[in-house]
Order: C-alpha cells, then structure tokens, then sequence
C-alpha cells in the first residue's frame, strides 16, 4: 500500500497540528446548564438535552481533502474539556500551557471563558468535587499515599467497545426499538418503569441528536461544494454530504458509509462525555470484510479508493488527543494517546479463524501511517495462521510498538468465566491496554491501579507510612514481628483485604454518583441491552457488567517478598535489623548487601520456582480480595494486572526495596519482570509469567525488549512465532515486543544492573547486553541508529 | 560442554578450552560502581539435570520444532556422558544434535552415532598446516571422520567461521568448496557461514588470557552474501548464522 498525496498532506497536518483547549464545549454545557431547560427535567433527559444543545450548537469543521468528517473540537487537535466532570482551574489551565511534555496551549480566550463563566458556574459542583466529599477519611488517607488511583475522579466511566450489531443498524431502527420497549412498561408490577421511561425518551433524545449533527455536516458540504471549482473534490463532497444524510440514521452499506458512520458514533461517545479509553470500533477487520467483498464483487471500490478512505479514518483518531489531565496528574507526564485499541484476526462467532482479506490490508495501514493513534493489536488463536503473525512481526520490528499481540482462545476462556455467553465471548476482544471485554455488551469499567509494593512496605511498618507521616494501614506489626515468612504474607493479606474494602466502598459510591447525575444516554444506546432493559449504561444497563481493580508491582513485589523470605527467613544472609538500616538508608553505604540483593538472589522471571511462587501468593491475595465482590451498578469486581504508567507514579510514592530498589524509582511494570533481572531468556520470562492464573484475570500485560538486529534473518519470526504460541498455550493473555532503539542501549551501558534481560543480535547469533565488551556494545549502538527508523 | 583439544585463535568461548573447572574474574555494576567477584566456570550436571532443564523449555522446544544441541567444547571430549545425555534425550523423543570440531576418534563418533539426529560439523580451514597453525591440530581426523559419517547416512550441517585474513582468500575458500562439491549428497543438509565477531574478547579479559583477534573486523554483510553465492555454487544450500 502507498499512501496518496491526499492522506500524506493529512497525516502531516494531523501530526503538527497544534494541541489546544478549546472551551467550545464547556461554554455550550455551562450555558446549557444555566438555561431553563435543564431545570425541571430528570438525570437523564437533562444529559440528552445537553448532548443535543452541543451538538447543535458546536461549530462544524470540514478539513481540506479529507472523506470521513467530524471533529470533537472546532479544529484538529483542539481539545475540549468536561467541566460537569472535573473543573480545571486557571491554573492547572497554566500548568497544561506550560509543561514542557504532553502540553496543551491555552490561548487567552480560553483563559477568560473560564475565568468568567465556566469557573464560577462548575466551583465544587463537578462530580470531581462531589466524589472527593463522598469519601471517607480512610479513602482520602490511602488515595494520598499512592496506594490507589481514582479513575473517574477526572474522566467518566468507559472502557467500552462497539459491536457487531451498530456496524448494522442506523439509529432510526434504534428509534424504533426505543419505541417498542416504552411501550412494553409494566407501570404496574415495575417499581422502575418509570425511570425507565424517563432513560428511554432520553435514548430517543440522543438518536435524534447524532442524526441532527450528521445533517449539518451534510449541510455544510453542499455548500462548501457549490463553491469548490475541482470538479473532482466537488464530486467527492457531494457524495459525502449524501452520506452524511444517510448515516448514522440508517445503517451503511459501503465501506466509505460505514466509516462515516463510525466516525458519528465515536464522535458522539467522546462529545457526552470523557470516557476512559475513548471510544473503539473493535473488530475492524470483521466489521469492514463483508462490505468491502461485496463492494469489490459489483467494482465499487478501487483499491486507491479503500487506502484513501482508511487513512483518513486514522487522521480522524489522531486528531483527537486524550482529555488533559488536572492537579497533581497534569504535572506529571501523561500521553496524547487515548487508548484506542484496534483489533485485528481472532475468531469468528462460530469459532472458525477470522482472518481475513481485511486482515492484512489494516495490517497494511498500521505499517504505512505509523502514527500514535489509533493504537492496535492483533488477536491470536490457535486457529490463526502463523502468516497473519509474521505479517505483523514486520511492523513490529520497526520499533513503533505496535500491534501487540493478544490470545484469543484465553480471551474466550476470561470472558467464559466471568458468564458470557460463547458467541458473546468469540465477538470481544481487548481494549484500552490490555482489557478484556464483551465487545458491544459489556460494561467493564476500570476504576483505579492497586499499589501491591506499597501496601507490602506498610506492612513491614506496623500500616505507617514514612513518607506522609500518617497512620494508613491497620497495626499488624513491624518487619521484625513477624517471626516466620508466612507471619508476614499473612499480615500483607490482611493489609490488602484492608485496602480492597476501602476501594471497593468508594467504587460502589462513586458508581452511584455518575447514575444518579451523569447518565450517559448516547453511550446507552449502543451497548445492548440498555435499550431493552430501559437503563442506563452507567446503571447497569448493559448486558454484562465488570468492575476492574487493576494490581501494579507484581515483578517487583515478588523480588521483594523473595529477598526477604531467601535472604533473612530461609539463609538468614541478614537480619530484619540489618536489611531495616539498608533500606532506611536506601542502600548509602551498604552497595554490598545491595549487590547481593541483585545479583545473588533469586528474581521473578527466570523460571525459578523458589521466586515465582511468591508471584502466585501474591495474586491469588489480591484476587482474593477483589473477584466476586458485588458492584454497586450491577455485576462484581474482577481483577486484571496492567500499569498503563502508574508504576512510576507508584515508585514515587514507594520507599526503597529488599529486591535492591532505590528508594522513588519505578516498579515493575505489569507482569513483567524487574527491570533487568530476567536473565535466562525470553523462554523462561513466559514459563515464570504464566504460573499465576491468566484466565481468572481481565487482562494482564507482559513487555520483552529486543534489538531491532534480532529481526533480521530467516528464523528470527519462526522463533518469536513459536515463542508467541508457546506463551500462549500456557494461558499467556498479551504479549508485546518493544524493539529498543540507540538511547535505551546506551542507557543500557549507564544502568547495566537494570537491563540484564536485553538481548541484542551480534552476529548471526545473539547474546545479552550486558555480556558485551564496551567496544561491541558501541558497535551495536552504531548499526541500532542506522536501523531504527 | 566444557573442554575442547582445538585451540582456535577465533574462539569465542574460550572458558570452553581447558577442561577443568576455572576461575574467572566477573566485573558487574550498579550504576557507576563496579563489583569484581572470583566465579567458578564450569557445574558438573548429571543426565538427569539436563532433562530437568530441557522440561522446562519443552513447551518451546515443541511449538519451535526444536530440540537439544551438545555444544562446548568439544562434547566428544566427554564421550561417556555425551552418550548417556544423548540416550536420555533420545528416549524422551528429543531431536538430537551435536556440534562438534570433528577432532575425536572414530570410535567415538561411531557410538554416540545412533543418538544422534544430526551434527553440526565445523570445517575452518582446508589446508592441513594452517589448519595446525589456527587451530593447533591437523584437519586429516576431521575430514575423514566427516567421510566415515556421510558415508553411515548421517544428517550434517557444516559450519564455517569465516575468519577475515585466515581463511577468507581465494585459494582457502575455494580448497573447501571444492571439497564440498565432491562430498556433496543427500544427507549433506546445510552450510552455514558464521561470520567472525569478537564477542569473546570480554571473556578473554575475565580469563586472564591474550586475545589474538583485535585487529580482525567482523565481514560485512555485503561480503557475506557475496561467499553465500559462492558456496551455493556446490548446490548445496547455504545459510549465514547459526
């Protein structure tokens, strides 16, 4: 595939195009809120008539040579903010200004639009405001040491994919479906038929919206059209405001409406509200394949005309930069990237192997576009043929860190578990970063990372933590109480259940708060079966519903309970007193006993069974914990092991470890090793990586370094292929291969004791990093920046 | 497995030379600090230890169509145990492989033959005095051995290390393709060219020993397609790497 001109000149604008706040949306749903309107009406109505407001509203933005249109902002990249959810203030405004990573400018206008309406309407009315005085004093105390994180204290619950059947349906139908269920209410014998009329005539609302806001697009292309002098862009344009009156009301038919529609849809989901991860078309391939067949039986679509039409469909996802962050998260480093995960292979709802034509030619985009969104993964079942791997093993190699890959068959057997139904489970997926979901039926939010290396520290501190001076945890003694190394795992456990209940109650509050005042009847009507339960997605509506509390730490937590339990229970090497000191010191003047905690003690992710038990021990606490707990919305609590970036966050927050961790650096990140210290191969990563039980888990994530070398003769993409496969017949759910580039290898040279699992290709055969003498180390150095590209 | 009666100038493992245990001087660092320990190269393992090992990477070994590799050294310096290890392996249904200088007796080589699935058999130079000179012994024993196994129907890969300046010059390289072409047959599966690198050179260091190679470059890649094509001219497939 080569990219025309059209989607090159696209993809530039979209890559330097400015980020920017825009405070388009905030003004419309401040002076919505302000109106008469929004007065007498319940939760969800009030929220359709504000999708409406804005949507009819906001200005509409046509791109020059673009085919697929809409923008959540008036411009690409111009980012608008949710003040009904979390409020910034002037000066977080600055900070987003300022900060030199991740930035978003503020022009002055922006700054007086919040200075004079948006700020003095939305002060301590945001839900932000609301959850912080809803929960307890333990709540506030374990949030403010770094125990957990807070999802929805600055974006709306999401986490959401769209399905087969709204690829299918236009939103007329969707009317009609709205209408039979009204008029199925049992006002006799349903407590909530009322609600449910109320969230229904909102639903209706919310169609009637999106389809309003797809006709002004039309409108503004017809006359964009009628001055245009390039017969051939005119012909385009005409074409797509005939689109944009067909869809999203009615269900598509070609390739070019589908993504059209799509793109509606998106827009719709992420103008409600902020949802975490965005929005995510899912399945692309399988959605796309059978309208592409059909269009290229009858010749319809040039294969110029499919690369134009998805290249501009990536623009669109590129041009949307995740909300900015406030507070103490703006002035750290976050990512642009909204989490946008697109799905490639797996299987079909009968079972059969998915892949297909589509297949390859998004695996064709994702290669020639290289750009930060949308992110994607491919799928790999058993049935899958190793050609769909190593066509993705190429873009790997490139080093831009995607697709990932992920196991269908264990996502199958997660969902299974948790009750979907097989063809429920056979059309999900992942999403986000490693999340398993029941793509078009599921709700699964995830609500806040879980700071296992941190709640073990307290532990060894009678539930005291030195860093905030506050008494956080419950009194089960100091490290020296603990006369045996399950005296200890015991107290962690309760320490965990502690923390869990805490979490848990607040989650159960906060769900209340989005049901009770930010219903999202747009986002409600794509999911089944909220349409036909007349709820809320945010109330349960949804077929199934999964609450996530995602674990964080879990290599460096076990390196940690390893030390101590080798080198003070089972060696007695040192005693509590002796490692106390090191630690409190964070190892200044005990380089010796920090030596032999790194490079003389057994680590996680070396198939070493001594270590990797202590893995299981800890996840089956925290599962304990967590799994089957109800939530408040419907459905339970479940677990899944994924960083995202929080482990640097957590480390921060983290005194120094018994693994020979200074005091504030980063933990391990997912279920990967420490960093460095798998040192006998990839082999062994994956054999330690699966002994704790992936299928009972939403999704764990495993990250393995290579040099871009290692690519590079005939059997390398046999031996990844077979290493991919071998993982995932152990249960593996996700694995990704970061292919390092020159700067990681000379850090590498810097920090040796933090990459001793970084394999590089020599010559015709590989060796570890670290084995290397200087001179070859700068050799590889030298051929890894002329390879990188 | 430790203990070779090669010495080549181009080792890259030179702990595998001597076969006694030796001491070496490990330097590893956290950050800036170095710490220097005196480590034992060289476990003794029995059978039974390395089917322990080779079960935790079975999962691998099967979906890669894999098996196990006798690599040192010279694993026929240790005859007895190779044979035993092979025989274990073998009755697991591990495919078998032996990478081997070729310098041990006939006799070994004929018993540790039916355990054997294939051997990777190094040929480094074609002239028997500068064979002597790079390596320390004749290259006669070798190649006749090599003779006696294609004759018997063994699978073989050959392996050349192509060593710049020793035996990369016309008259070296083509005394072994001419030797390839009339040992050319069925079993004759692979060569592959193994392109000098001084990964060994840190060991040497640890060691206590001189390197010899430091003026030698590792070929380009250009240069190693180029003896690919010339060694397919034997019409024997050629592979660079391992």
């Amino acid at each position: 595939m080569i990219l025309s001109e059209r989607v090159k000149k696209l993809r530039t604008q979209s890559l330097t195009a400015e980020e920017r706040i825009t405070a388009e949306r905030a003004l419309l749903v401040t002076r919505f809120y302000k109106s008469g309107e929004a007065r007498e009406v319940s939760a969800p109505v009030r929220r359709a008539l504000a999708f409406q407001y804005i949507l009819k509203n906001k200005k509409i933005c046509i791109n020059d040579g673009e085919l697929i249109v809409g923008e959540r902002g008036p411009a690409p990249k111009a980012t608008p903010t949710y003040p009904e959810i979390s409020l910034h203030s002037l000066q977080d405004l600055e900070i987003l200004n300022s900060r030199p990573k991740v930035s978003f400018k503020v022009d002055d206008e922006v700054k007086a639009a919040y200075r004079d309406e948006i700020i003095p309407f939305w002060t301590g009315k945001s839900n932000r405001d609301r959850i912080m005085s809803l929960m307890t004093p333990e709540w506030i105390t374990a949030y403010n040491a770094g125990i957990f994180t807070e999802f929805q204290e600055q974006r709306a619950p999401g986490h959401t994919v769209l399905g087969y059947k709204m690829f299918r349906t236009g939103f007329n139908q969707l009317k009609e479906e709205i209408k039979e269920s009204l008029s199925k209410l049992d006002f006799f014998n349903d407590r909530d038929a009322f609600e449910k009329s109320e969230e229904l005539k909102a639903m209706d609302i919310a169609c009637d919206a999106i389809i309003m806001y797809a006709r002004r697009h039309a409108d503004e292309l017809e006359r964009i059209a009628v001055s245009e002098k390039d017969e051939n862009r005119k012909a385009e344009l005409e074409e797509m405001a005939r689109i944009c009156r067909k869809v999203p009301g009615e269900a598509p038919e070609t390739v070019h409406e589908m993504l059209q529609h799509y793109w509606f849809i998106h827009l719709g989901v992420i103008t409600e509200l902020n949802p975490w991860d965005s929005f995510n078309p899912g399945r692309l391939d399988q959605h796309l394949y059978p309208v592409y067949k059909k269009e290229k039986e009858e010749g319809t679509l040039t294969d110029e005309k499919l690369s134009d039409l998805l290249g501009c469909f990536w623009v669109k996802f590129n041009n949307h930069p995740s909300p900015p962050k406030m507070g103490v998260t703006a002035s750290e480093s976050s990512t642009y990237t909204d989490f946008c995960l697109i799905n490639l292979g797996g299987v079909k709802p009968d079972g059969t192997d998915a892949v297909n034509e589509m297949s390859y030619i998004l695996l064709d985009v994702i290669k020639e576009m290289r750009i930060l969104q949308p992110s994607s993964m491919v799928q790999i079942s058993k049935k899958n043929p190793d050609r769909f791997i190593h066509k993705a093993l190429d873009i790997i190699r490139t080093g831009f860190g995607q697709p990932s890959c992920f196991n269908t068959d264990a996502i199958i057997q997660e969902l299974l578990r948790q009750g979907k139904n097989i063809v429920d489970a056979r059309n999900g997926g992942a999403s986000g970063c490693v999340e398993t979901g029941a793509f078009g039926t599921e709700s699964y939010w995830l609500t806040g990372y879980f700071n296992l290396v941190k709640i073990l520290e307290l532990t060894l501190n009678n539930g005291f933590d030195r860093r905030t001076g506050v008494q956080t945890g419950l009194k089960t003694g100091f490290a020296t109480d603990y006369k045996t190394f399950d005296d200890l795992t015991l107290a962690f456990a309760k320490q965990v259940k502690y923390f869990a209940d805490i979490k848990i109650r607040g989650n159960n509050v906060i769900s209340k708060t989005f049901e009770n005042y930010l219903p999202v009847p747009f986002l409600s009507l794509l999911l089944e079966d909220c349409i036909l339960n007349g709820k809320d997605y945010n109330c349960g509506g949804t077929r199934y519903n999964t609450t996530y509390i995602q674990g964080v730490g879990l290599g460096s937590i076990t390196d940690i309970l390893t030390s101590i339990r080798y080198n003070v229970y089972d060696n007695k090497r040192f005693t509590w007193d002796e490692l106390n000191k090191a630690l409190d010191s964070d190892f200044e003047g005990y380089d010796d006993m920090r030596y032999d905690l790194i490079y003389n003690t057994p680590k996680y992710g070396n198939d070493d069974d001594y270590a990797d038990q202590q893995a299981v021990t800890v996840f089956e606490i925290f599962y304990d914990a967590i799994n089957g707990r109800p939530a408040s919305r419907g459905g339970v609590h479940r677990i899944n092991m994924l960083p995202t970036t929080s482990h640097v966050y957590f480390g921060s927050v983290t005194g120094a470890t018994a693994d020979g961790r200074k005091a504030f650096t980063p933990l391990s990140e997912g279920i990967s090793p420490s960093q460095g210290v798998d040192s006998h191969g990839p082999t062994s990563v994956i054999k330690s990586a699966s002994k704790i039980d992936h299928l009972r888990t939403g999704g764990t994530l495993l990250n393995q370094k290579f040099s871009p070398q290692f690519f590079e003769d005939e059997d390398s993409y046999k031996c990844l292929t077979a290493l991919i496969r071998s993982y995932f017949s152990l249960d593996g759910h996700h694995i990704q291969f970061n292919v390092v580039n020159a700067e990681t290898l000379r850090d590498a040279q810097k920090h040796p004791e933090l990459y001793r699992d970084l394999i590089v290709r020599v010559a015709g055969y590989s060796d570890y990093f670290n084995d290397l003498g200087e001179d070859l180390q700068n050799e590889i150095i030298q051929r890894t920046e002329h390879e990188n590209i | 497995m430790k203990g070779c009666p090669l010495s080549c100038w181009w080792c890259h493992n030179p702990e595998g030379i001597s076969p006694e245990q030796e001491i070496v001087t490990e330097i590893r660092k956290i950050g800036e600090t170095e710490f220097t320990t005196q480590e034992l190269a060289g476990k003794y393992y029995s059978a039974r230890d390395i089917l322990e090992i080779l079960e935790k990477e079975r999962i691998f070994i099967e979906h890669s169509h894999g098996g196990v590799t006798f690599s040192g050294g010279e694993p026929l310096m240790q005859t007895d145990f190779l044979l035993e290890a092979l025989a274990a392996c073998k009755s697991k249904g591990y495919h078998t492989a032996v990478d081997t200088s070729g310098y041990s007796s006939e006799l070994n080589f004929r018993s540790v033959m039916p355990y054997t699935d294939l051997f990777l058999y190094d040929i480094k130079h074609p002239d028997e005095s500068r064979h002597f000179e790079y390596t320390g012994v004749s290259n006669t024993l070798i190649i006749s051995n090599l003779r006696m196994l294609l004759r018997e129907g063994k699978n073989i890969f050959i392996r050349i290390p192509v060593i710049p300046g020793k035996n990369d010059d016309p008259e070296s390289l083509e005394g072994m393709k001419k030797m390839f072409s009339e040992l050319k047959c069925d079993n004759l599966k692979q060569i592959s060219l193994l392109p000098f690198h001084r990964t060994g050179k840190a060991k040497y260091r640890k060691l206590h020993l001189h390197y010899r190679m430091e003026e030698t470059a590792q070929p380009s890649v250009v240069r190693m397609k180029e003896l690919k094509e010339f060694f397919e001219g034997t019409g024997i497939k050629v592979r660079i790497g391992a």
